[in-house]
């Protein structure tokens, strides 16, 4: 049996609805782009394959449901994620502010362990919509926002022309996989019976 | 609707026996006092099912695949016929081979998985199949029968068909579904969609999943996946739990490394093993002598600080003894000698590995000192110390040493003494060895065990009784003879094998007297079962699948403890006649011709009883006093 160790990476795409996950996902998963606009309910899920350094990792991407009905999905989703990415429309500004909100509410349901250094990386979608005239968010805005945030990978993508989106998901692999680098012995208890006299002490001392 | 009693439409449910307390031993008295109450009051629906021809058979399995597959009624096994009954099987997924697919495999030349009693694994090839496949995949769409195990993160641990990472997005769907009910403060049971079933067992922070198609009851999948969680528990304990605590991410794959082949062997248990669903385990058929034997030689090591010691033949018990106040589940048992028999690396060397009990105590490690003496035979010591487990690798080092200078010089009647002298010495050529450590003991102890089993016959009967086989129905005893005459039923058949001219001529192609198919029994105090052997008609491992599942449905509908628990139950449908009866002693399990009289029929479980308790002594581990609490 193959004892070459792999891994599977978690990741959690969030964002204002409409912003582009779905197609940034799609572009990446399936090398494909739809102009139409198809919500996504609660959420979807893809997997892909990623070489990186000489290793294989499996990407388990969750794509989320952007609309706020959808939000009591919370904890469950976020939980055991390897990395979440942050997607924003540079055509709209409250779909940048909102942010804010998404890493909170990212960093509230999933608790992870080290929240300060917990891997983001952040995507402004969409630059190629009218060649870049309808922009609202300037880059420098956005870079500013990730270095007040403990330095987040930003990447200015378009779903549609699949530039930068290859990158921005090798950039996410590198980051889940750094996160999860970390590894304990695992040493469970032996049985001593000498001491314990009920040896069926699953928690039940009476 | 689905409980038994309340579609008893096209077969015969009878309730018979309202006597408490049966005595089974003293058959006419027995007999009389079954009076028979038919539920229905109709004793002969039977017959239309008896004889209805090809269009009653359909009409049956689309009302079997409309009602759902927890509905014991006689349309659920009606659909246990699967592809049996051609120019149906188009769409359906071949009911024969729940691993395989009907438009991929047929009867014959594919793969068969399941096996008789005796021999579980013979065409079953160990390990995991079409590892290509994922969600995407028609043939892995079409699987009856699938068992996931993920994290609470969505990671997914293991998948009985197809490659855990390409099922990652699946994987995420399930713990989607999951979550989304848990957050509305409910728990998610089971599903169903058309004739699949999808049923959640959610343990802490693992989740498991089975989706099937299989007609089996709610209850039995559910009690398959408290099977494979315990396996999983057997080999990393619910420790576990605390890695998710303090890292939700965490991935346990790594610490399952190389165990695909563990849960694929238990999963495929189901199958064939009986002991997956009564929660009995079963003995191998030895005289009662050698079986004290056996005995008093793992007696002595469970007094050396042995916990449990087992001497095993395949999944069957040939002795067990534990040390006081320590009992052994036999679904520990079960999957205990699953991990033991699935890896191949126990059968190659001696070997120590650390295990779990999860019915003894999930939350830590024992050890296993495993020693086969040939393919199917082996000795488990479990053991608390893990200092001896370390030690006890040098120890073996010295053994082998010793076998080599071909100078096993020991005294096994003088089992102490000269045996640790002769240790000693050789061990020291190389390491100091102190006679008076503990350690040092225990392991001597074991040596010993092992000698001394290899040089009794004990070793050599169970070969002989794995050859011979156990109880079979063509040699239940006809006449009910005064219990002095026939002291030992199975002994006499055991010199009636050894001419085999003579013993040919008995085996006659229809099973037993009166249509006895097949039995199980189970002993209620004792924990253990006796399954007679497969005969004709029920020869082919799918038949003898589908009468387990059909045995399986009935476990289900006497215990269901909505309607139940029951005493009895007659019930005949196109295959069988099947009878089960409850009592608080035992119950038992019998498989007839489906043209079988029911008065005859009863009169035969009666017979049945008679002789198991005939031969107990035989086919179960007696007076295994401080095996239970």
């Amino acid at each position: 049996m193959p004892s070459r160790r792999r891994t599977l990476l978690k990741v959690i795409i969030l964002g204002d609805s409409g912003v582009g996950k779905t197609s940034l996902m799609n572009q990446y998963v399936n090398k494909k782009f739809s102009n139409q606009y198809k919500a996504t309910i609660g959420a979807d899920f893809l997997t892909k394959e990623v070489q990186f350094e000489d290793r294989l990792f499996t990407l388990q991407i969750w794509d989320t449901a952007g609309q706020e009905r959808f939000q009591s999905l919370g904890v469950a989703f976020y939980r055991g994620a390897d990395c979440c990415v942050l997607v924003y429309d540079v055509n709209s500004m409250k779909s940048f502010d909102n942010l804010n909100n998404w890493r909170e509410e990212f960093l509230i349901q999933a608790s992870p362990s080290d929240p300060d250094n917990f891997p983001f990386v952040v995507l402004g979608n969409k630059i190629d919509v009218d060649g870049g005239n309808s922009r609202v968010v300037s880059e420098k805005k956005a870079r500013a926002w990730c270095a007040s945030k403990g330095n987040i990978p930003y990447f200015e993508t378009s779903a549609k022309e699949g530039i930068n989106v290859e990158e921005a998901f090798q950039c996410i692999a590198k980051n889940a996989l750094k996160s999860g680098e970390e590894e304990e012995i695992y040493l469970p208890d032996t049985i001593d019976v000498g001491n314990s006299s009920q040896p069926r002490s699953s928690g039940c001392e009476c | 609707m689905s409980t038994s009693s309340s579609s008893p439409s096209s077969d015969e449910e009878l309730i018979f026996n309202p006597n408490p307390i049966p005595k089974p031993i003293d058959d006419e008295l027995t007999l009389a006092s079954l009076t028979l109450t038919e539920s229905n009051g109709n004793g002969s629906v039977g017959e239309s099912d008896r004889y209805g021809g090809a269009g009653v058979v359909l009409e049956a399995e689309r009302e079997g695949e409309r009602e759902g597959p927890s509905s014991p009624s006689s349309s659920g096994y009606a659909g246990e016929r699967g592809s049996s009954s051609e120019g149906t099987s188009n769409s359906r997924i071949g009911d024969e081979d729940d691993d395989g697919i009907q438009e991929v495999i047929n009867d014959h030349d594919g793969f068969v998985d399941g096996v008789g009693d005796s021999s579980p694994s013979a065409s079953w090839v160990p390990g995991k199949r079409h590892v290509d496949e994922d969600d995407a995949s028609i043939s892995w769409r079409k699987r009856k029968k699938h068992f996931f195990i993920l994290s609470h993160s969505g990671k997914p641990i293991y998948s009985r068909y197809g490659d855990e990472h390409k099922l990652a997005g699946f994987s995420a769907t399930l713990q989607a579904i999951i979550s989304f009910v848990e957050n509305g403060k409910d728990r998610i049971k089971l599903v169903r969609a058309g004739k699949h079933q999808v049923v959640f067992l959610i343990k802490g922070p693992i989740y498991l999943v089975c989706i099937s198609c299989t007609e089996e009851p709610y209850e039995s999948l559910r009690g398959q996946l408290e099977l494979l969680y315990g396996q999983m528990i057997l080999i990393l304990t619910k420790s576990i739990n605390r890695c998710f605590e303090k890292n939700p991410k965490f991935d346990m794959t790594p610490l399952l490394g190389g165990t695909d082949v563990v849960f694929s062997s238990l999963i495929h248990s189901f199958n064939w093993n009986p002991a997956t669903f009564l929660h009995a385990y079963t003995c191998l058929p030895l005289a009662y002598a050698t079986r004290q034997a056996a005995g008093a030689v793992l007696q002595d090591v469970a007094d050396s600080g042995v916990l449990f010691a087992l001497l095993m033949c395949k999944c069957k018990v040939v002795s067990l003894v534990g040390a006081q106040k320590a009992s052994l589940h036999p679904d520990d048992m079960l999957l205990l000698s699953n991990f033991v028999m699935s890896s191949e690396s126990f059968r190659t060397s001696e070997s120590f590995s650390p295990i779990c009990l999860p019915r003894y105590n999930p939350t830590a490690f024992l050890y296993a000192y495993v020693h086969y003496f040939d393919a199917d035979t082996y000795l488990m010591l479990l053991t608390t110390s893990s200092d001896a487990f370390y030690h006890l690798k040098d120890c073996r080092v010295c053994f082998i040493l010793i076998q080599r200078n071909n100078n096993l010089a020991f005294d096994v009647t003088n089992k102490g003494s000269s045996c640790v002298a002769t240790v000693v010495r050789y061990h020291s050529c190389f390491q100091p060895l102190d006679p008076a450590n503990t350690t040092v003991q225990l392991w001597i102890q074991w040596l010993v065990a092992t000698v001394v089993l290899l040089r009794s016959n004990v070793l050599s009967e169970v070969q002989r009784s794995m050859l011979e086989g156990g109880m079979r129905v063509e040699d239940l005893p006809v006449d009910p003879l005064p219990r002095s005459s026939m002291p030992h039923r199975l002994s006499q058949q055991r010199i009636l094998t050894q001419s085999p001219e003579i013993f040919s001529e008995s085996i006659v192609g229809i099973g037993g007297p009166t249509g006895l198919w097949h039995f199980i029994y189970r002993s209620i105090y004792l924990d253990q079962y006796v399954s007679s052997d497969f005969s004709p008609p029920i020869s082919s491992p799918q038949q003898q699948k589908r009468l387990y599942r059909a045995y399986q449905k009935l476990y289900c509908s006497m215990h269901d403890k909505g309607i139940g628990p029951h005493k009895t139950q007659f019930r005949r449908d196109e295959n069988y006649v099947l009878l089960c009866w409850v009592t608080q002693d035992f119950e038992l399990y019998a498989a007839f011709d489906p043209l079988a009289d029911k008065a005859v029929a009863i009169k035969t479980c009666n017979r049945v009883c008679q002789w198991v308790k005939d031969v107990e002594n035989e086919i179960f581990l007696q007076g295994a006093s401080p095996f239970s609490w």
